[in-house]
C-alpha cells in the first residue's frame, strides 16, 4: 500500500516549493503578529471607546442634576402649601386622623389583632377617599393651586406618617406625609428603569433624604429656581469632591473634576430651564437638557462608531485576514501544483509509466501520493504554528489580543481548510489524465473559493457596518472556507467545532473518490 | 513451446472507426516478435492493454498466463518496458533517475546498468529535462534492461537514436535473444525487424492484416528477377512468353518477374534467345513483402 522509493521521488521533485511555501507563510505570519503586536492597533479603538464612557457618564450626571432640580423645586412649592393648609385645613385635618384612628381600633376589636401595614394603607385610602368626597370642593375653594388627586396621595402617606409617630401634628405631619410620597415615587421610578430592588430602595432612600435636607434650609419665595440651581450644583460638587477624595485622589485634581462636574449640571440646568420657559413639559424639556454627544450624533452614526470601538482589529487582521485569505494563499498554490504532479501531470506526462512499469499497484501509487500531500501540509502547518506560537509568545503571550488557545485553533483551522482542498485537488488530480482539466477544474475551484471569502469578507460580520455591504455575504455561501470560522473561535463559541468536522469530511471523501477512480480508469501510458 | 504472451480477440473501439479490433497473436518464449504498422494503427494501444494501463472491453490479454489488467502489478515482475513516448519522473539528473527506478524494482545490482551505459556512451550526469531525444532514448533503454527481466516489451524503441547507436541497439537486443528473453517490440523501420525478429506483425486500421515469419520470407522459394533487354523487340517478344510479371518499365525495356527457384533453369534457356542488357535478383524483403500484402488488403476491404 505505500512505496518508500515513490515517497522518495515526490519528496525529491516538491521540496524546493515546499521550502518557498512554507518560508513565506512563516515570514508573513510572524511579521503580521509582531509589528502588529508592537503598532497597538486598538489605540484609536480604546479612546473612541473612552469617548462613549464619557457621554454616557455625562448623560448620567445630567440626569441626577435635572431630577434634584425637580425635587427641589416640587419639595419647595409642597412646602409653602402645607405651610398654608396646615392652618386652614388643620381642623379636617385632625378629624380625618381621629376617623383613621377609630377604623384601627375598630378593625383591632373585630380581628382580635392589630392590622398590619398593608391593611393599615387599606384602611387610610378608604378613610382619604370619604375626606376628599366631603371636603374636596371646599379645600379646592381654599387653595386653588392644590391639585385634589395628589392631595389625596399625600393625605394617605399623613395618614401612614401619623400611625408610625402620633406625636407629630401641624405642618411636620404633612411634611413627613410628603417624604414618604417622594419615597414611593423614587422607588417605583427605579423599578420601572430596571433597577434591582436594592438599588430602587438605596434611590428612594436618598431621595427622602434629599427632599428632607431641601425642606430645612428653605426660606418662602416667589421663585425658588435659581436657590434650586446652586443647590444641586453645590450638591454635585461636594459629592463629586468627596467621592474623589476616598477615592485617594490628589485635592487638586479632584476639585478641577468636581468643577468640571458642576459646570455640566449647570449647563444641564440651564438647557432645562431654558426649555421649561420656552414652554416644553418637563419631560421633553429633561430629554433635551441631559443629551450627551452620543446622543446628538445622528443614531447610525453613533452605531456605526459604537461598532468602530468594539471591533477587534487584531482578530480581523489575524483571523480573518491572514489565516482565512493571506496564508492560505501561498499553501493553496502549492497544493495545486503537487496535486495535479502527483498524478494527472504524470499521466499527461508519461512519466507514470516509470511508476507503474515497476511491481507497484496503483493503489500503491495513490495512497503513496496521498501521503506524500498530506505529510507536506502538516509538516508545513506543524511550522507554521510553531512559528506562531513563538511571535504570539513575543509579543506578550496570553496578554496579546490573540491568546495561544486560540492562535492554536486558528492553525487547526487553516490546516484543516487545506486538507479539504488538498482532498478536492487529489480527486481532479486522479479523475483528469490531462494537466489542463485537472489543474482547470482543481486548481480553478480552489482559487474561485479564495476569491469569494475575499469577496465575501466586505460582508461578512467582522467588518463593522458602516464598511459593510450585506450583499456582499452572498459570496460567502460559495466558499468552503466559510466552514473555518474565526469568529465562532474568538467569541469563545462551540459552532467551529461541528464546520471543522464538515471540512474534514470533504477531506476524506474526496481522497477516497480519487484513490478509487485511479484504481479503474485507462492511462494513456 | 510456452506461450508467453497471449492476446485473443481484442477490441477496443474508441468510435469513428478508431481503436483496435480482433487483435489475437501470442509470443513464445524466447521468441522475439515484431510489430508494424503506419502511425496511429494500433501498436501503442495493443502495447498499453498488454502493460495494464487499458482495461480490454472485450477479448482476452494475458501474459505467463495472468490476466493483464488484473494481476498487472505481478505481471510487472517479469515485464521490462520502454514506453512510446518518453517521459521521466521530476527529477534532477539521469544518475537519480536509474537508482530511484532501481530502488522501484527492487534492484540492487547496477552492473548491467554500468555495462549498458557505457555500450551506449550515456552521461548519466545530464539534467533529465535538458536531455536531447537520443539521450532520452538511450537513458530509457537503460532503465529497460538493466532489471534483467524475462519479457521486454520495447514500443518503438529506436527512435530519436543516430544510425550508428542503432547499431548497437540491435546488438544489444540481439545478446537479450541470445539470452533467451521474449521480446515484443514496435517499430516503424523494416529492417530492424527483420534483423531481430523471428516473426512480424503487420497492423492496418487496428487490424492484424499478417503475420510473416522472417525465416521464411528470407528463405522463400520465390525469387524477383529484373531483365533489361537492348531493343523493344525482344522485350515485347518476352512478354508474350509465360511468366509472371511483376512489374513492367516500358521506356528502358524493363520486366520484373517472379519465378519460382525450380522454374529458373527454363528462364535462362528462353532468355538466351534475347539480346540482354543485365539480368539481376530483386531481393525480397519484408517492407516489399508488407506492401504487396497491403495494397491486396486494401484492394480488397476497398479502404
Amino acid at each position: 500500500m505505500f512505496s518508500k522509493a515513490l515517497f522518495k521521488q515526490t519528496a525529491k521533485a516538491n521540496w524546493i516549493k515546499w521550502v518557498a511555501v512554507t518560508l513565506a507563510t512563516c515570514i508573513m505570519l510572524a511579521i503580521v503578529i509582531i509589528v502588529l503586536g508592537n503598532l497597538g492597533i486598538n489605540d484609536i479603538r480604546d479612546s473612541l471607546k473612552d469617548v462613549f464612557t464619557q457621554a454616557d457618564q455625562e448623560s448620567y450626571l445630567k440626569d441626577n442634576a435635572v431630577d434634584l432640580y425637580d425635587l427641589y423645586i416640587t419639595t419647595a412649592e409642597t412646602n409653602e402649601q402645607m405651610e398654608t393648609f396646615s392652618g386652614v385645613g388643620s381642623v379636617f385635618i385632625n378629624n380625618l386622623i381621629s376617623d383613621y384612628d377609630t377604623s384601627v381600633q375598630n378593625y383591632q376589636t373585630e380581628n382580635g389583632t392589630a392590622p398590619d401595614d398593608a391593611t393599615k394603607k387599606q384602611i387610610a385610602i378608604q378613610e382619604v377617599d370619604e375626606f376628599i368626597q366631603q371636603y374636596g370642593e371646599l379645600i379646592n375653594n381654599f387653595m386653588p393651586d392644590l391639585d385634589v388627586n395628589q392631595l389625596s396621595g399625600l393625605l394617605v402617606n399623613v395618614l401612614l406618617a401619623h400611625d408610625k409617630d402620633a406625636s407629630l401634628t401641624g405642618k411636620s405631619l404633612l411634611m413627613e406625609g410628603y417624604y414618604l410620597t417622594v419615597y414611593e415615587n423614587a422607588y417605583s421610578l427605579a423599578l420601572l428603569e430596571g433597577k434591582t430592588e436594592q438599588d430602587a430602595v438605596q434611590e428612594a432612600t436618598e431621595a427622602k433624604n434629599q427632599s428632607k435636607i431641601i425642606s430645612m434650609q428653605l426660606e418662602i419665595k416667589d421663585d425658588y429656581s435659581d436657590e434650586a440651581v446652586k443647590y444641586v450644583n453645590d450638591y454635585m460638587y461636594n459629592m463629586v469632591y468627596q467621592s474623589q477624595i476616598n477615592q485617594g485622589t490628589l485635592k487638586e485634581d479632584a476639585k478641577n473634576y468636581a468643577v468640571s462636574v458642576k459646570v455640566i449640571s449647570n449647563t444641564a440646568l440651564n438647557t432645562y430651564l431654558l426649555w421649561l420657559n420656552e414652554g416644553k413639559t418637563a419631560e421633553k424639556a429633561k430629554t433635551e437638557a441631559t443629551k450627551s454627544i452620543s446622543d446628538q450624533i445622528p443614531e447610525k452614526v453613533a452605531e456605526a462608531l459604537t461598532e468602530l470601538g468594539d471591533m477587534d482589529m487584531y482578530g480581523l487582521i489575524i483571523g480573518s485576514i491572514f489565516y482565512r485569505i493571506a496564508g492560505l494563499l501561498l499553501p493553496m498554490v502549492f497544493v495545486i501544483m503537487v496535486a495535479n504532479g502527483l498524478l494527472a501531470g504524470q499521466v499527461d506526462s508519461g512519466s507514470m509509466a516509470y511508476v507503474l512499469s515497476t511491481p507497484t499497484k496503483r493503489r500503491t501509487v495513490t495512497v503513496t501520493q496521498m501521503a506524500y500531500l498530506l505529510w507536506a501540509l502538516l509538516s508545513m502547518f506543524a511550522i507554521v504554528t510553531a512559528v506562531s506560537v513563538v511571535s504570539v509568545w513575543i509579543v506578550g503571550g496570553n496578554n496579546f489580543a490573540i491568546n495561544f488557545a486560540e492562535i492554536l485553533l486558528f492553525n487547526l483551522g487553516a490546516f484543516l481548510t487545506m486538507f479539504a482542498f488538498a482532498g478536492f485537488c487529489f480527486m481532479c488530480s486522479a479523475i483528469f489524465n490531462r494537466t489542463k482539466y485537472s489543474l482547470s477544474i482543481g486548481g480553478g475551484l480552489t482559487i474561485f473559493m479564495l476569491v469569494c471569502t475575499i469577496l465575501g469578507l466586505f460582508g461578512s460580520d467582522v467588518v463593522p457596518s458602516a464598511m459593510r455591504i450585506e450583499a456582499m455575504n452572498f459570496f460567502n455561501y460559495l466558499s468552503i472556507i466559510t466552514f473555518f470560522d474565526t469568529t465562532s473561535i474568538l467569541a469563545g463559541t462551540l459552532s467551529y467545532l461541528w464546520k471543522f468536522a464538515i471540512l474534514i469530511g470533504i477531506g476524506v471523501v474526496t481522497f477516497i473518490t480519487g484513490v478509487f477512480s485511479f484504481d479503474k480508469k485507462d492511462l494513456p501510458l | 513451446m510456452e506461450e508467453v504472451i497471449v492476446v485473443k480477440d481484442l477490441t477496443k473501439d474508441y468510435g469513428e472507426g478508431r481503436g483496435i479490433f480482433d487483435i489475437s497473436f501470442s509470443v513464445k518464449k524466447g521468441e522475439t516478435f515484431g510489430f508494424v504498422g503506419t502511425n496511429g494503427s494500433g501498436k501503442t494501444t495493443t502495447i498499453r492493454h498488454i502493460m495494464g494501463f487499458l482495461k480490454h472491453k472485450s477479448g482476452d490479454v494475458k501474459v505467463l498466463g495472468m490476466d493483464a489488467w488484473k494481476d498487472s502489478c505481478q505481471i510487472k515482475k517479469f515485464v521490462e518496458y520502454i514506453p512510446g513516448e518518453i517521459a521521466f519522473p521530476d527529477l534532477s539528473d539521469g544518475t537519480t533517475f536509474l537508482k530511484n527506478y532501481a530502488e522501484m524494482l527492487g534492484l540492487k545490482n547496477m552492473d548491467k546498468a554500468d555495462y549498458l551505459i557505457k555500450k551506449l556512451q550515456l552521461d548519466t550526469s545530464a539534467n533529465l529535462k535538458r536531455m536531447s531525444k537520443g539521450m532520452k532514448q538511450k537513458t530509457a533503454i537503460v532503465a529497460a534492461f538493466m532489471a534483467n527481466k524475462d519479457i521486454l516489451i520495447l514500443d518503438e524503441p529506436s527512435t530519436g537514436l543516430d544510425p550508428l547507436m542503432r547499431e548497437t541497439f540491435l546488438e544489444l537486443v540481439l545478446e537479450e535473444k541470445k539470452a533467451g528473453k521474449t521480446i515484443l517490440m514496435s517499430s516503424q523501420m523494416f529492417d530492424e525487424l527483420e534483423l531481430t525478429c523471428d516473426r512480424v506483425a503487420l497492423i492496418f486500421n487496428g487490424r492484424i492484416v499478417d503475420i510473416v515469419d522472417i525465416d521464411k520470407l528470407k528463405n522463400s522459394e520465390v525469387k524477383f528477377y529484373k531483365i533489361e533487354f537492348k531493343n523493344s523487340l525482344d522485350f515485347n517478344k518476352f512478354k508474350k512468353l509465360k511468366y509472371e510479371i511483376t512489374r513492367i518499365q516500358e521506356q528502358y525495356n524493363q520486366v520484373t518477374i517472379k519465378i519460382l527457384d525450380k522454374d529458373v533453369g527454363k528462364l535462362f534457356k528462353d532468355l538466351c534467345k534475347f539480346d540482354l542488357k543485365f539480368i539481376s535478383e530483386v531481393k525480397h524483403n519484408l517492407e516489399k513483402y508488407f506492401k504487396e500484402v497491403l495494397t491486396k488488403y486494401r484492394e480488397e476491404k476497398n479502404v
